[in-house]
């Protein structure tokens, strides 16, 4: 148990340097594998007309920061609905949140094609997994019992069904499936530089919100009783956490489509490896999150050398397993 | 114990669906790309005077779509109602057992690897796609057990969520490879895998009868059990009934259902998980008359979808899956609603 704890630490402090090194290898590895020296020469002496130098930085460096942005962004969404719900299986990609992101995106594809810049690709994907987490509490709320673990993630997938359906049903009439399709599954490689500019504000302020909430996140994981009895305004709390949520999960889906799983498995392991207090699992997760995603990322593009596997396989390859160990251990009606 | 009143309201419940879902299959009869008159149909049924080209578009392309229609939507709606007993969870659904996502899953591998090889038109080369799909639902449902069993009891809390495990795991399986496909086959993949009966045909319909005429009578028969478990676990074991048994048979039934319907159209979602519901607003909570008029709840609902998703968005058809999901979530959250007032 020590030992673990102390390679959770080794992890955590050492995160910038793995952080650095992953960023490395994902800008080195690819389809073609460039040498150091050419990276080198394009991040400090870019020459547009050579090709390995616009590679690295239009497509590469983008992609590689994408990747470590989004681990982040996932997992801090899922550590928060987790501690909001007390539900140890919220999470976006469960809670239909992220099917929500998927919806509006579709439609935005399909009604105003030629509308597809960064800027409102990231507005609809909000405004989405907005509807995403309304339904999926209002939904909840309406239950007997809607909140237990159970019935939650029944819900989610209930509501991710049925605005996946319904995309799926658009997207086939009008005849765009399989671009929809790529567009939310297999996104990973065309990330652009604009893109993650336009991101990377959005990103801040979510972050930001989640750091400041995550004192009383921690409260409200305790129960809502407790928290109220402490004087705490649980409304407001739910309020910014789960804007804090749609905004991340908004952004990771414009960003890279649907990546199941992340928001799941990390914040458990955060928790396992540095405490109940949110306040220091959501910058954890934050970071563990960038580290899975971005190992996720170059793993993906060397599963099926030299095709690119979509990463949301890579990442059920982890997270299957591990939702099953979960269930396995705490069964269907503990609280987190 | 057998409440007059509640069996007539059972037999005008059952009338009045069956009657609506005549209508139905009436209506879709008829109408369509060539409309057709009632006299007609009824010349081209009874074999008086047949007329070739009534005879293609009545035996060759809509009855075996209405027939597989009402079969999967009774098959469905019965097994609904079943796992919503089992689970004791008004949420639960067939789709959520995960069977779905396995039968997807090979039926995608089948498109993948297979498509272009079998050719003609003969029983295996019918029978295959659908036997895939049924050998993929069976094995998720094996995984699923296999997950789910813990310490000789199942958990009905755990089946539920190693269902969902196992679907989104066999989610991304079919994810990985329907990218690869090329672009037709992925549409087809994806009309397959949202759940339609447009390539009906009889073949698919004397595949799936046998499971539905062996297994359908053993949860009828088994229906009391269901009243039985809505109790508390104890109460039941001291009741005489061995639960687990009992539990393992109805739920072994509703996969051999489940994967039969699934392997010839596809996920239909939201249908199991409606029409009990519907159906408990109607005629309460005893399962013995919960299971047939959910079953035919389940087929008016197949059948009604079917005919809007062929005509209204012609020429395009839309999957059943989401024609039924399109109108019966709203639906559904009216009820949830409504039950909590």
């Amino acid at each position: 148990m020590r030992r673990v704890k102390g390679i959770g630490s080794l992890l955590l402090w050492g995160s910038p340097l793995i952080m650095v090194s992953i960023l490395i290898a994902s800008i080195l590895f690819g389809a073609k594998n460039l040498p150091m020296s050419t990276v080198w020469d394009a991040l400090f002496h870019f020459d547009p007309e050579n090709v390995d130098h616009q590679i690295v930085i239009h497509s590469r460096l983008p992609r590689a920061i994408g990747a470590l942005l989004i681990g982040a962004f996932l997992a801090v969404s899922g550590a928060l609905m987790q501690g909001m719900t007390r539900n140890y299986l919220a999470s976006p990609s469960i809670m239909g949140v992220s099917d929500g992101s998927a919806f509006a995106i579709t439609i935005c594809m399909v009604f105003m094609p030629e509308s597809n810049s960064a800027m409102e690709m990231i507005l609809f994907s909000m405004i989405g997994s907005l509807i995403g987490v309304a339904v999926v509490f209002s939904l909840a709320t309406l239950v007997p019992g809607g909140m237990s673990p159970v019935n939650m993630a029944v819900i989610g997938l209930i509501t991710g069904t049925f605005l996946s359906g319904v995309s799926a049903g658009l997207a086939s009439y009008f005849q765009i499936s399989q671009d929809v399709s790529f567009w939310y599954n297999a996104r990973m490689h065309l990330m652009t530089p604009e893109l993650v500019k336009v991101a990377i504000p959005f990103g801040i302020v979510g972050l930001i919100l989640a750091v400041a909430i995550s004192k009383s996140v921690t409260v409200l994981s305790l129960g809502e009783d407790i928290s109220k009895g402490l004087g705490q305004r649980t409304v407001l709390v739910k309020v910014i956490a789960t804007l804090a949520v749609v905004i991340l999960t908004g952004i990771s889906v414009a960003l890279a489509g649907k990546i199941a799983f992340v928001g799941l498995v990390i914040p458990h392991i955060t928790r396992f490896l540095v405490g109940i207090d949110y306040r220091r699992i959501v910058p954890a997760a934050g970071v563990l999150g960038a580290i899975f995603l971005g190992l996720s990322d170059v793993l993906s593009r060397f599963l099926n050398y030299p095709f690119e596997t979509p990463i949301g396989v890579v990442t059920s390859l982890v997270g299957v397993p591990f939702f099953l160990y979960l269930i396995r251990k705490r069964g269907g009606g503990k609280h987190v | 114990m057998y409440n007059h009143s509640g069996t007539t309201r059972f037999g005008f419940v059952l009338l009045i669906g069956c009657l609506l879902t005549l209508a139905a299959v009436y209506v879709s009869l008829t109408n369509g790309a060539f409309d057709m008159t009632l006299a007609e149909v009824v010349k081209t049924l009874l074999r008086i005077n047949p007329d070739p080209s009534h005879d293609l578009v009545i035996f060759e392309f809509r009855l075996p779509r209405i027939v597989i229609a009402m079969l999967v939507g009774f098959g469905l709606g019965v097994v609904g109602a079943v796992v919503q007993g089992l689970m004791r969870n008004g949420l639960a659904d067939p789709g959520i057992l995960g069977i779905n996502a396995g039968a997807g899953a090979a039926i995608v591998v089948f498109m993948f690897f297979f498509q272009g090889s079998i050719q003609g038109t003969g029983w295996f080369a019918i029978m295959a796609k659908p036997l895939f799909g049924l050998a993929g639902g069976l094995s998720a449902a094996a995984l699923i057990y296999l997950f789910a069993w813990n310490r000789g009891k199942l958990d009905p809390q755990r089946l539920i969520l190693v269902g969902i495990a196992i679907g989104s795991g066999f989610g991304a399986v079919s994810l990985f490879l329907s990218l690869k496909m090329k672009p037709n086959d992925f549409e087809m993949a994806t009309v397959w895998l949202t759940g339609s009966i447009w390539d009906a045909n009889w073949t698919y319909i004397v595949a799936m009868l046998p499971w539905l005429i062996i297994l359908l009578p053993i949860m009828m028969w088994k229906a009391h059990l269901l009243d039985l478990f809505q109790l508390e676990e104890n109460s039941v074991k001291s009741l005489g009934v061995a639960t687990e048994k009992e539990k393992s048979i109805l739920l072994l039934c509703c996969i051999g259902v489940v994967s039969a319907c699934v392997s010839v159209s596809g996920n239909i979602s939201f249908v199991g998980l409606i029409a009990p519901h519907i159906t408990k607003r109607l005629v309460g909570i005893r399962h013995r008359y919960v299971l047939p008029i959910s079953g035919v709840m389940g087929m008016l609902l197949v059948v009604a979808s079917d005919f809007i998703s062929k005509t209204v968005f012609q020429p395009v058809e839309l999957p059943v899956g989401i024609v039924i999901s399109i109108i019966g979530v709203p639906y559904f959250i009216y009820l949830l609603r409504r039950g909590r007032k």
